[in-house]
């Protein structure tokens, strides 16, 4: 009886020994039950003093940035800083008014009377209501040139025309026909005539543009859009003829008035 | 034979039926009793208020701790991050806004993402360093009210259309976890990361993550 109680007491304690096995990590824990885990709000907080100091210090930079810049400018300049934007013949400060920059938004390269102004930071690129600015070229403290990054690729303004909605959509279709070769050379006919149609769109009387879609229609075996687009080639052609001759004929009537003139003139004189 | 005397006889008769009653009676207090104990057992709830900031692990499943945890982490890096203020500076001083897009949970457990995306979303809105916009599902029924505001409501109070602030960068992330088991013991690795992709670009300007790992030891007999 006595032995059975004992054996029974030693298989319990192997029992309990074997149920509370060695661990097998031993590592101390960084967090147990009880702990607290802190609130975040405190270090929110400081950020929310930090933000509104800087932003006001910002606000202030910018405001007076902007009513310096706005003292000094021409019309067209005044105009451009009001719309937001950059024009031709802008000074630095005006370049960072039009774009509601700061200085440590740029990264200025200066070499004797010019200056290059890029974006410090590529995710961070300051923008005007145009788009997104890429460079800005300043010669002797004004803007000789600016370009923004564009789905094409940089469009570059170096002068008013450029910067018209015109000349917007002339360098975009320029981009998109180039963009279109490279790939009509590289056998992508389909991504080609892509192009070429968005090309199309921004410059529809483009004569060379049409020939251009139509013969690549003609090599995918679409007759019947090849055939339209080299009527609409053909067309477009005469009207330019057309327009050829009205231009030389406007030019020769005004030679033919002058030259009317001058021998009414020259006759007076002789006498 | 001589006869013995009836009388003993008797009362040992009385006495046992005496003992029979007795037995009888402890066996009902006895049964009260353990009935008694069987009913205070099964009401043995007990609910309290606790902290909610404490640790209390119960089953080392995800929990409320380590959605906290991952929040204040996201929340440090993001707002200690540079990509908030080089934003700022191009743009005259104003705060990036964000819109919270998809969080995944990719483990095999139940994680309410929304805990901590929402600290995320709260830690944003109050330090005033990044705007938020009401994200995709949330801006359904705001959508639908300012409709119905232009038929309902009168000109000088109605929300006017398509003056919806739009994002720059969008809070994507997920949760994954990697489990290790042999016999009682268990690790559990949880890894949160979150990152700000610019909408335009798809730039990623923002990168976070936050690593938890668990050591579950079941014992039966513990102390």
């Amino acid at each position: 009886m006595t032995r059975t109680k004992m054996v029974a007491a030693l298989v319990g304690a192997a029992a309990l020994a074997a149920c509370n096995g060695p661990r097998r990590i031993h590592e101390r824990p960084v967090l147990a039950n009880g702990d607290r885990v802190a609130s975040s709000d405190s270090a929110v907080a400081s950020v929310a003093a930090e933000t509104a100091a800087e932003r006001e210090e910002a606000t202030a930079r910018r405001d007076a940035g902007l009513a310096a810049a706005a003292a000094e400018c021409a019309p067209a300049v005044c105009a451009a800083l009001a719309r937001g934007e950059l024009a031709l013949s802008m000074t630095e400060a005006q370049v960072m008014a039009a774009t509601r920059s700061a200085e440590a938004a740029w990264s200025v390269r200066r070499a004797g009377d010019a200056a290059v102004m890029v974006a410090r930071h590529a995710d961070a690129a300051p923008r005007d209501a145009t788009g997104q600015v890429a460079l800005v070229q300043l010669a002797g403290g004004r803007v000789s040139s600016y370009s923004y990054r564009e789905p094409q690729g940089l469009r570059v303004v170096s002068a008013p025309a450029d910067a018209t909605a015109e000349g917007r959509a002339r360098a975009t279709s320029e981009a998109l026909i180039r963009e279109g070769d490279d790939l009509n050379a590289a056998g992508d006919r389909v991504r080609a005539l892509d192009r070429y149609d968005r090309a199309l769109a921004l410059r529809p009387d483009d004569a060379m543009l049409n020939y251009r879609v139509a013969t690549l229609l003609d090599l995918q075996l679409r007759p019947l859009e090849a055939s339209i687009r080299y009527r609409r080639f053909l067309q477009e052609l005469e009207i330019q003829k057309i327009q050829a001759v009205g231009d030389a004929n406007a030019k020769l009537a005004e030679a033919i008035a002058r030259a009317q003139q001058r021998i009414i003139v020259l006759e007076r004189q002789a006498r | 034979m001589p006869r013995t005397s009836p009388l003993p006889r008797h009362a040992s008769a009385r006495s046992a039926a005496r003992l029979a009653r007795r037995g009888r009676h402890r066996a009902r207090t006895v049964a009260i009793a353990v009935l008694l104990v069987v009913a205070a057992a099964c009401n043995n709830k007990r609910v309290s208020r606790i902290e909610p900031t404490s640790v209390t692990d119960l089953s080392g499943r995800w929990n409320d701790a380590d959605s906290r945890l991952v929040a204040n982490e996201l929340i440090e890096q993001s707002l200690g991050g540079a990509w908030s203020k080089r934003y700022a500076e191009a743009h005259g001083g104003q705060a990036p806004t964000v819109i919270v897009g998809g969080f995944g949970n990719r483990t095999m457990e139940h994680i309410p993402v929304g805990t901590f995306v929402k600290d995320l979303e709260r830690a944003f809105v109050n330090s005033g360093a990044v705007r938020v916009v009401a994200d995709a599902g949330e801006r359904q029924e705001v959508r639908a009210e300012r409709e119905d505001q232009q038929a309902n409501a009168t000109a000088d109070s109605r929300a006017r259309l398509a003056r919806e602030q739009g994002a720059n960068y969008m809070l994507q992330g997920e949760v994954q976890a990697i489990e290790d088991a042999e016999g009682r013991e268990k690790v559990v690795y949880y890894q949160v990361d979150a990152a700000l992709v610019d909408l335009e670009s798809n730039a990623k300007v923002w990168v976070g993550q936050h690593k938890i790992k668990k050591y579950i030891d079941r014992r039966r007999i513990g102390w």
